[in-house]
């Protein structure tokens, strides 16, 4: 049915639900993913519509769903992805569900909170037992003299002078010094050691050290490093103050036994309560982990049936409310060809809800419909590529068909190398045969996604360019010589020793066997000094050829196009003229190609005319012949003539006139025409215009009244036509990029192999070896980032161009929009990577 | 070398150099700003969750999604202020010189609002763990908790601000007094003084667009501060000369209009001094108390948005992120306004927001 040349055929449809019904239908519908609702109450507010109390009920559950998974992935506890899918539960399941989230929040709330006391009692203690362990160690070198028991000090020997200090006042003073200890977090004691410094005048002494081990902060679970401190001062004031200061850091306080006896006492107390809580904690964590498990291993669903139900009522508030007859009134889009599988989903919907069957009415419709094209997993990226240029008008030629084949075409004629499209090929062929374990294993890297998107197109043009590769005879820069060349080298050495230049000529039989090379070029050419320009030549000539037959192409699609829409004025005033206009400039411009390559040449019975020294050059004729110059005649049989064919002159003028007529014809002809057929109407009155609509096919749309403004439409064909005809000169021109990216393409790699690997082949011995094991490296790897990778990007880029610009323009208009139906699949996925950004 | 920076500096596409990023991002973030139809759909909400349902649809997105109904307006303007505060910090951790000591001009006004804030509370016997959360987090600095050790202002200077960016401004109000109600007013606008002439002679000294943004905004900031305190000075202790070193002195009032406003005795002699400005004269002409009119307040933050809305007209300054702030507090000004009048039933009054244009 040709669905891929043209979008299908989609039908406004009216749909009748029953109230009861509409869940299941549209549960079903969903999973079929056919139908786009269009929303019937615009100007209604999200919270003023009909099911907003379900959408927020589900928004509850998605919301104590995510709150499990948080929990989940803070234990690390794998999650089961089965990968079935789950039918979108029936509304009143929705209540046991709601009632079975509500259970495990509240316990999951509830153990967490224990947990969470728990957690802060261990790290009071913890700390405690730090302060205990860590003060004993600063008492200790207060009561000693510092440099007895030097292992007492473990923590400050650099710091003579500090303990030193610390002895002297202890010695005498320690008795009537009142102290503070506690803990702190490590990154806030230097500022709470200025401000003590600062608040109390330098009358308080400062103690600390590092507690090694990170202690967990209970509210986040985060590992945060810790500091003791102990304070010693004098007198009521500054106690006061130095509590203030501790509270305002944050510091833990904790009493601290001056006798060492009490604080030895207290740190077993510590430790065997300590040990209590331990094994609390861990049943608590037993606990915590067998509900999250078991919840684990249903939350995928849970999450998926959530999001259908959530993804249900989103539509049904799109639908109107049919009160007398207590339904729903939707609209919708549907693809004709569905329609029956349409009508079957909705009769399993009522029949599920058992109530009375759905009603699908056809309604015809003022407004383009969406444009849908079926795709399959080789053909997405092909409409892939049209469709970001632009959606493609309701039911107009579809440019993606051809651009399979002629995409990687051009992108050959550029990237044409035979090693490298064996690279290319290579990689393309192996995401198609990992397709599966691929597509299932899913990748954030944004890169990959767009290779692997496009893994069909780079398989085409990879081997597309393996074929055109071995047409310019290319194997990363070097020819390969398979059948033998057709050129022999009859000269013995010391000629070519002593002539600078010397010259194959293919009359000479010994030098040039009369038959080419089988396939692609002649091998020979690869050492031949003018190399280049022979490739030059041959290269432009072939990007004009290729390129005129493509928009030609393009040109003649529009007239499917025109007959499709029944324009028929638009092929009498555009298609035609157009065609005209490329076929007696442009496309006799190829012909000349032809003629020249076929007629010219050497060999021995060629006449003098027809050698190639007379042949002349096309670039030239071309321009004369659009200046209309003539030139002179041949003088004799044997001298060479201007002219390819006996009445060129003559052709050649007629062609120019006809194409200059052509001009005015696009310009004008078609306002003309409609100014006449609108004054005709004015004249018949409101009959001619019954008349008139009855001669448009009633399969078509039917377009909104056009308003006949005749400067607009003059001013629209005006730019239509200046368009077109400077188009045809910029846009052949423009095709020139083939031969200039191919040129640069072999050009570079002729480089690099001239440049990198060369030095590694050249150099002998065993050195040379082991060079070369680096060089290849260095040569392949730039072979593959530059030469595959960004030439192939620059490559496609330019192909992407040539179609999007010279290509379409000749007959797209790219004004539709696409049909995006409900679809469950797609929603559950969306949904799936906003989850993914979120972690 | 020397020349050649400078040339580099005079150009202001250079801007972009190291702040492009930046000022791209706010403009965007500036385009989130909830406009004129989001607001009468707001209005029209029902209940909270409504409200939610709405904010979701807006560049808010889902900021509210993980809060369990029914919900609470304290809850909504802690998750907005949240939101702006990461946005903001977001742009600071990213932002080089000199922008980012302009970003960081902008908390200290934060600070002194959370210090005199904390200060207040103490006075009145709060514990410091409970005023906590009520301080502005782009003002919180280390040592703000430790602030009640202060009694006196040497003390506040002494042993909490002097390592804190604001002590630079608190050269003025150092006395042995204690710490009282009066005081701490005064602290706050001889503080709020200080910062702003110095926010403003910042300003000026990088020149380019961002003076010309700025120092109006900032000027009209310093004026508003002029005609409030004079308003609210009425029946209090404060003495006319105590009164008049508050005024900051970087404004449009500057020096006439401020020495007039020292000489005020009541609510019509504020007017007259308005008067002779174009623009302030408009302002309290249509202001007044009574139902249906628009509060002075009301008036002067309509100017301050449409001073801000016009910053974003301008390109390549840094105006645009202290105009982005301060728009974006008034939205959540109006947020908190609208839900809080839902939240009540009183809707009468639900048309009182601000909106941004």
């Amino acid at each position: 049915m040709g669905s891929l040349f043209r979008s299908e055929e989609v039908a406004l449809c009216q749909l009748f639900l029953q109230s009861e019904s509409a869940y299941t239908c549209v549960s079903e519908l969903g999973e079929l993913g056919l139908v786009q609702f269009r929303d019937l109450n615009p100007d209604v507010n999200a919270f003023q519509r009909k099911f907003v109390n379900e959408v927020r009920r589900c928004d509850e559950m998605e919301r104590k769903l995510r709150y499990l998974e948080r929990e989940i992935r803070r234990d690390a506890i794998p999650m089961q992805d089965t990968g079935d899918n789950p039918e979108a539960p029936m509304p009143r399941e929705m209540i046991d569900l709601e009632a079975n989230f509500e259970k495990l929040e509240n316990e999951l709330k509830e153990v967490n909170s224990n947990a969470e006391a728990l957690k802060r009692n261990y790290l009071e203690l913890t700390e405690l037992r730090h302060i205990l362990k860590k003060t004993q160690v600063f008492f200790d070198e207060a009561m000693y003299p510092p440099n007895l028991p030097p292992d007492q000090a473990p923590y400050f020997d650099d710091d003579d002078e500090t303990i030193n200090l610390l002895t002297d006042i202890s010695l005498h003073q320690l008795k009537h010094i009142g102290f503070v200890a506690g803990v702190i977090l490590r990154e806030r004691v230097a500022s709470f050691e200025r401000m003590l410094w600062r608040a109390c005048r330098g009358n308080v002494f400062l103690r600390q050290a590092q507690i090694e081990e990170p202690l967990e902060d209970p509210a986040t679970g985060e590992q945060v490093y810790k500091s003791v401190f102990i304070i010693f001062f004098q007198g009521e004031q500054l106690k006061l103050r130095v509590k203030k200061i501790c509270e305002g850091f944050r510091a833990t306080m904790y009493p601290c036994p001056e006798a060492p006896a009490d604080r030895r006492e207290m740190a077993m107390g510590v430790k065997t309560r300590l040990d209590d809580l331990n094994t609390v904690l861990s049943q608590t964590q037993d606990h915590r982990h067998r509900v999250l498990v078991s919840a684990a291993r249903n939350l995928r669903s849970w999450m998926l049936k959530v999001w259908k139900i959530k993804a249900i009522y989103h539509s049904l508030n799109m639908f109107n409310i049919d009160t007398i007859q207590n339904g729903l009134i939707a609209e919708c889009w549907i693809p004709v060809p569905d329609l029956e599988t349409v009508q079957l989903a909705l009769r399993r919907g009522t029949e599920k809800s058992g109530s009375l069957p759905a009603i699908l009415n056809r309604l015809s419709c003022v407004e383009s419909p969406p444009t849908f094209h079926r795709t399959n997993k080789f053909t997405r990226a092909f409409q892939g590529l049209i469709d970001s240029y632009g959606v493609a008008s309701y039911r107009e030629m579809n440019p993606a068909v051809y651009t399979i084949i002629t995409f990687p075409f051009l992108f050959a004629i550029m990237f044409g190398d035979l090693g490298h499209g064996i690279i290319m090929t290579l990689f393309g062929a192996w995401m198609v045969w990992k397709e599966k374990p691929l597509s299932v294993k899913k990748v954030d890297s944004e890169i990959w996604n767009i290779f692997f998107g496009g893994r069909y197109i780079i398989l085409l043009m990879g081997t597309f360019s393996m074929y055109t590769g071995i047409i310019y005879n290319d194997v990363f820069s070097k020819s390969l010589n398979l059948f033998g060349s057709s050129w022999h080298v009859p000269f013995n050495e010391s000629t070519i020793r002593d002539n600078r230049e010397i010259m194959l000529d293919p009359k000479q039989p010994d030098q040039y066997e009369g038959t080419p090379y089988p396939i692609g070029l002649d091998p020979l050419w690869q050492l031949a000094a003018n190399k280049i320009n022979f490739l030059n030549s041959y290269k432009m000539k072939i990007s004009i050829i290729f390129g005129i037959v493509h928009m030609m192409f393009g040109i003649i699609l529009s007239l499917w196009n025109h007959r499709f829409f029944n324009r028929r004025l638009n092929v009498l005033c555009e298609f035609i003229p157009q065609v005209l206009f490329m076929s007696c400039l442009f496309v006799y411009l190829t012909l000349l190609v032809f003629i020249k390559w076929v007629n010219y040449g050497a060999g021995e019975d060629v006449p003098l005319v027809l050698t190639p020294g007379c042949a002349p050059s096309i670039l030239i004729t071309f321009i004369n012949m659009v200046l209309m110059k003539g030139y002179e005649e041949a003088k004799g049989p044997n001298s060479c003539s201007a002219y390819m064919y006996d009445g060129q002159f003559y052709l050649q003028r007629m062609m120019v006139v006809v194409a200059v007529i052509c001009v005015p014809w696009m310009l004008v002809a078609k306002p003309y025409f409609l100014y006449r057929a609108s004054k005709q109407r004015a004249m018949l009155g409101t009959g001619g215009v019954e008349g008139a609509m009855e001669e448009t096919p009633s399969t078509m749309p039917v377009q909104p009244a056009e308003d006949h403004d005749m400067s607009e439409i003059l001013i629209h064909q005006g730019i239509h036509t200046i368009e077109f005809v400077l188009g045809s000169v910029s846009h052949t021109a423009s095709y020139l990029r083939l031969w200039a990216l191919s040129l640069a393409h072999a050009q570079l790699s002729e480089v690099l192999w001239g440049m990198v690997l060369r030095i590694g082949l050249s150099t002998a011995g065993t050195t040379g070896g082991f060079a070369m094991y680096f060089i290849f490296a260095a040569w392949a790897t730039l072979t593959v980032v530059i030469l595959v990778l960004m030439e192939g990007l620059s490559a496609f880029l330019h192909t992407l161009r040539l179609h999007w610009v010279e290509f379409q323009s000749k007959f797209y208009e790219g004004q539709g929009y696409a049909f995006v139906p409900f679809s469950f699949d797609s929603i559950l996925e969306a949904n799936e990577s906003t989850v993914t950004e979120a972690k | 070398m020397f020349i050649f920076q400078n040339i580099i500096i005079m150009l202001d596409s250079a801007f972009n150099i190291d702040c492009g990023y930046l000022e791209g991002l706010v403009r965007g973030f500036r385009n989130g700003i909830l406009r004129q139809h989001d607001y009468l759909n707001l209005v029209q909400c029902e209940s909270l969750d409504d409200l939610k349902l709405h904010l979701q649809s807006t560049d808010y997105g889902s900021f509210l999604a993980n809060e369990a109904s029914p919900l609470q307006v304290s809850v909504i303007d802690d998750k907005l202020r949240e939101k702006l505060v990461i946005e903001f910090q977001h742009m600071r951790n990213h932002a080089v010189e000199p922008l980012a000591t302009f970003m960081d001009y902008i908390t200290y006004g934060y600070m002194i609002d959370n210090i005199v804030l904390l200060i207040t509370g103490a006075l009145h016997q709060r514990p410091i763990s409970e005023l906590m959360p009520k301080c502005h987090p782009l003002g919180t600095f280390d040592q703000i908790e430790a602030i009640n050790v202060a009694n006196t202002s040497v003390e506040l200077y002494n042993a909490v601000l002097v390592d804190t960016p604001l002590a630079e401004f608190f050269g003025e109000c150092v006395s042995e007094q204690d710490l009282d109600e009066l005081n701490i007013e005064i602290i706050r606008n001889t503080l709020y003084k200080a910062y702003l002439e110095s926010f403003y002679n910042y300003c000026k000294n990088l020149g380019g667009p961002t003076a010309e943004v700025m120092c109006p905004i900032l000027a009209f900031e310093a004026d508003r501060r002029a005609f409030i305190i004079t308003v609210n000075s009425f029946g209090t202790e404060l003495t006319k000369e105590d009164r008049a070193k508050l005024y900051p002195t970087c404004g449009r009032l500057y020096p006439d209009g401020l020495a007039a406003l020292a000489r005020a005795d009541d609510p019509e002699n504020v007017k007259q001094v308005a008067e002779f400005y174009a623009e302030y004269r408009a302002l309290f002409e249509g202001a007044g108390n009574n139902p249906g009119e628009k509060t002075l307040e009301d008036k002067f933050f309509e100017y301050e948005v449409k001073l801000n809305v016009n910053a974003f007209m301008h390109q390549f300054h840094c105006g645009v992120f202290y105009s982005y702030l301060r728009l974006k507090e008034q939205e959540c000004r109006n947020i908190v306004w609208i839900s809080e009048c839902i939240a009540q039933k009183h809707r009468a009054k639900i048309d009182n927001y601000i909106p941004i244009l």
